[in-house]
């Protein structure tokens, strides 16, 4: 196997190692199948421009590269940046969630403190600093 | 004139050495009106000295905003079935003395939306230039797009209609429901008016606006200003 330079040498061996990394968390439930997938294609395409050199050169003068590097690192910041929105968005997502559920929560409390008064558990202040924008 | 059950929501964090005044001067004012308190994650003792004075208390287990607060209480007034909920400050700013002329407007079917404003007419009351600026510029910009003169576009003294809370229990601004909020509901034809109030300075405890938020503060109105006019608006 023809390699370019050492660098697509590191970063194909590095999408590999990671792949494998992605699979063992998700193999011990610490990742979820639904967020693995993006990993996967992401590792699995900087590997594949990594160790198959005709790809890469053939995807890097489509793209008008002239450093065939350039192409594997372009596609890897290419995938952060799309991994990185995505867990903004998952974020704001489970903020929402996070505010309903408490929000329903105060509301099940006064609820349950109507029916039997003196009776309720005190809750536990939250341990984590509060938001400062309040 | 009909009866309306109303319904004085207090969104309340670390407010344990105001509140009491607030709410004492609240029952002396208007015994009339139910008094909410929401304790917004508080790590102090507010949630008990309301609850010390008998008063309604829902308590957040954490900080969640002065806005995520509110619709809190929303959802609360309109399960209870009240017909008007005041927004109002735990800090002393506020006085009960003015809670009759925020109602009147509602009451008299002028309006969905009643706002307490410092600015139409001479109150008293003196920003800071920066801040005057900003309030200068969300005012023009609501003007611009509702075509209704508010001029205290943060004020946190308002009364909304029901079927206004109706929507909000749903729906609200998390941490400001300033500018965007009056543009939403604008846009979902609600009414609004702005009624001149006198408030006073906070008597203890944090602003809500704070260092860190006055630069988020106009990027997050300003952002979320544009989106309220580009979102379609649902029907009430």
């Amino acid at each position: 196997m023809v390699f370019l330079s050492r660098t697509q040498i590191i970063a194909a061996i590095g999408a590999v190692l990671l792949v494998l990394y992605v699979l063992d968390l998700v193999r011990r439930r610490k990742l979820s199948e639904e967020y693995s997938l993006l990993w996967v294609i992401s590792t699995v395409v900087v590997a594949l421009l990594g160790f198959s050199t005709p790809l890469l050169v053939w995807v890097s003068r489509q793209l008008g590269i002239v450093q065939e590097n350039s192409t594997v690192f372009a596609f890897g910041l290419a995938f952060s940046v799309a991994l990185l929105l995505h867990l903004s968005v998952r974020l704001s997502r489970l903020g929402q969630e996070n505010q309903a559920l408490a929000r329903e929560l105060a509301l099940l409390r006064q609820k349950l403190e109507e029916l039997c008064p003196g009776r309720t558990p005190a809750v536990a202040p939250a341990d984590a600093p509060a938001a400062d924008r309040t | 004139m009909s009866v309306l059950r109303v319904l004085v929501i207090i969104p309340a964090h670390d407010e344990q050495e105001s509140l009491p005044r607030t709410l004492d001067e609240l029952r002396a004012v208007v015994p009339g009106a139910d008094l909410l308190v929401v304790d917004d994650g508080s790590r102090d003792a507010t949630a008990g000295v309301a609850r010390a004075r008998g008063v309604q208390v829902l308590r957040h287990v954490f900080n969640l905003g002065v806005g995520a607060a509110l619709q809190t209480g929303f959802r609360w007034a309109v399960e209870h079935s009240y017909d008007v909920g005041v927004q109002f400050d735990a800090d002393g700013q506020h006085d009960p003395a003015y809670l009759e002329v925020l109602l009147e407007p509602v009451r008299a079917g002028r309006c969905d939306v009643s706002i307490g404003s410092r600015y139409v007419q001479r109150s008293g009351y003196r920003a800071p230039a920066a801040r005057r600026i900003g309030m200068m510029l969300f005012s023009a910009l609501v003007g611009a797009v509702l075509r209704v003169r508010i001029t205290d576009t943060t004020s946190g003294f308002r009364a909304y209609a029901r079927r206004v809370m109706e929507v909000c229990q749903h729906d609200f601004p998390r941490d400001f429901p300033d500018a965007p909020l009056l543009i939403t509901l604008g846009r979902r034809g609600f009414r609004m008016e702005e009624v001149p109030v006198r408030m006073r300075e906070r008597r203890a405890g944090r602003s809500f606006y704070t260092l860190g938020t006055s630069l988020y503060y106009p990027y997050k109105n300003l952002l979320a200003s544009l989106m309220a006019l580009l979102q379609r608006p649902a029907q009430p």
